[in-house]
């Protein structure tokens, strides 16, 4: 290929002669005074609950150093601890396969506009059914109670996905599909080289979405015969009328959610490096 | 004058594209034949809507023609799409990078399609970049380019497979006019110096008669009106003013007196 190691062609390739400008990050500081206001208003509902628990009955609002020390001994605890990390697991793994099975009609869908007429109403019509129906239905049909939170899970879950999925693959625009075609792109190709990692974003989000159904729809769940998890723990404070294990439950499991949020912005910031990060937004 | 010839590279005989638009049929493309030759280089003008974009379609399989015959290298290039892999490039007129992809990674989208190993498709890419001044751009993701950088690894993008057949459709015309001077200059340069045979569509009267050997002048729907040969006429001591002279004359004949006139020609 001797041609191909010619000098360039325009002499002096006049507009740009260096290499991009560096990319810029978010500093920690802007980061730091970002999180101002939120830290404010969380600090003020703190405060709001304190003032509360002076003034009306302790079991109704027990005072933030009682809820602190129900979180200590929690954490401490592993044979208490393990029911936040059995959640945890248990919500990891029914997003996982709600996505594993949410995709595929996604994807679907997304490809055939026939597909879409038939399954959308059925998406539609499972994603209206409330969890609750869901975990009467798991009660009647499994015993296995590890086996009734991950099928109320996926139903919960998995129709989203799927419509985030359908709505993200109608989105690759017709231009880079043509790209794939005029290149004779094989399907995998245009699905692995072209669709896929343009409906990344999509798919981030929609885990964004259900991280935060699951963490609710979890719970319920964990109220039938499950003898470990936080479900349970909060109907066993529920019936010691603890509030503030109820609380201190509660907390970790919005923390655990943040956890997760937090790791997939990570996975998010790898996956999507080549977005712009615009120095205004 | 308007006859396909048999041993031609690319050759359209009585082709015809209809669509339905709201019900109604339409004919976007109507008894087209032309033929163009190996390393000819051919350029078509006319009015929009004349049906030049849906004649590359054709041209690059991408859609099925209602009557007629299209042959590509004596393939038809819809039934037999994948035959074509390789020997058939086009560069459109927006760059249509890849986002999450390098200039380099967008340079080796082609070979990566055509299975070319990993290494040997970014030397070939970074080989024509670099060609095209973009040596320092490597691993520049597509929003850190400018749009004529952007143009140019679309065009090392194409080049990089080398194809037979290579088709451009407006490739300048969503480039301001000084950096489309400029790649405009480049992709010539390299055109220059490959056997390929190139059909192009412009906007650009000038630019139809400084690029091409024989420019078509399309009218609606879908046909060739006039073929005015650049080369011909050329060797009989015709001026290029007087050549693309001929081409208007062409563009009027066809009706286009509003739709081509009404085109800012950038090159004037
Ligand atoms: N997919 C399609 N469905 C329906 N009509 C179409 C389709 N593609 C093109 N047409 C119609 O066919 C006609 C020719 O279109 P085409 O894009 O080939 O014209 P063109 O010569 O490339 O025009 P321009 O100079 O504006 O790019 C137009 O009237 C257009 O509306
Ligand atoms: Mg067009």
């Amino acid at each position: 290929m001797s041609v191909l190691s010619r000098t360039p062609l325009s002499d002096g390739p006049t507009e740009f002669p260096t290499g991009p400008a560096p990319r810029r990050r978010m500093s920690v500081r802007d980061r730091l005074r970002r999180s101002v206001p939120g830290v404010i208003a969380l600090g003020a509902l703190a405060g709001l609950w304190q003032l509360s628990s002076v003034f009306l009955s302790p079991v109704a609002t027990p005072s933030l150093t009682e809820i602190w020390s129900s979180m200590q001994a929690i954490v401490t605890d592993w044979a208490q601890l393990e029911n936040l990390v059995r959640t945890g697991v248990r919500i990891l793994i029914g997003l996982l396969l709600a996505f594993a099975i949410g995709m595929v009609p996604g994807v679907l869908m997304g490809f055939s506009e026939g597909i879409r007429t038939y399954l959308r109403p059925i998406l539609y019509f499972v994603q209206g059914i409330p969890a609750l129906s869901w975990v009467v239905f798991a009660v009647l049909w499994f015993t296995d109670a590890e086996v009734r939170i991950a099928f109320i899970l996926v139903m919960v879950t998995f129709p989203n996905f799927s419509l985030f999925v359908e709505g993200a693959v109608r989105g690759v625009p017709q231009e880079l599909r043509e790209l794939g075609h005029a290149f004779r792109a094989s399907r995998w190709n245009q699905f692995r080289q072209i669709v896929l990692p343009a409906i990344t974003p999509a798919i981030l989000s929609s885990w964004a979405v259900n991280l935060g159904n699951g963490v609710r729809a979890v719970v319920v769940a964990e109220l039938v015969g499950a003898t470990v998890g936080v479900g349970n723990r909060l109907l066993l404070a529920q019936s010691l009328f603890n509030m503030a294990d109820a609380m201190a439950w509660t907390l970790l499991l919005v923390l655990m959610l943040l956890l997760f949020q937090t790791v997939l912005n990570l996975i998010e910031s790898r996956l999507l490096a080549w977005r712009p990060v615009g120095e205004r937004r | 004058m308007n006859a396909a010839s048999p041993t031609a590279l690319v050759r359209f005989d009585g082709v015809g594209k209809e669509f339905s638009k709201r019900g109604h049929r339409f004919r976007a493309v109507d008894e087209l034949t032309f033929s163009v030759h190996g390393s000819e280089r051919v350029a078509i003008v006319g009015e929009t809507g004349s049906g030049k974009s849906t004649a590359l379609n054709l041209l690059l399989g991408l859609t099925r023609p209602t009557d007629g015959e299209v042959r590509v290298i004596g393939l038809d290039p819809f039934a037999q799409f994948s035959e074509l892999a390789g020997r058939v490039g086009i560069i459109f007129q927006s760059a249509r990078l890849l986002d999450w992809r390098t200039a380099v990674g967008n340079a080796a989208f082609g070979l990566e399609m055509l299975g070319v190993g990993r290494s040997e498709r970014l030397g070939i890419a970074t080989d024509w970049l670099t060609r095209l001044g973009l040596g320092s751009f490597l691993e520049a993701y597509p929003h850190e380019l400018s749009g004529g950088m952007r143009q140019r690894v679309s065009i090392a993008r194409t080049m990089a497979i080398r194809p037979e057949v290579l088709v451009a459709d407006e490739a300048f015309s969503a480039l301001d006019e000084m950096t489309a001077a400029s790649v405009r200059a480049d992709l010539l340069a390299l055109l220059a110096e490959e056997e390929m045979t190139t059909i192009f569509v412009t906007h650009s009267v000038p630019e139809s008669v400084t690029l091409a050997d024989r420019v078509l002048v399309f009218t609606r729907p879908g046909q060739v009106r006039r073929v005015v040969d650049v080369r011909d006429l050329r060797s009989r001591g015709r001026s290029d003013s007087e050549i693309e002279e001929q081409v208007r004359a062409g563009l009027r004949d066809s009706g286009a007196g509003a739709g081509v006139a009404g085109r800012p020609d950038t090159h004037d």
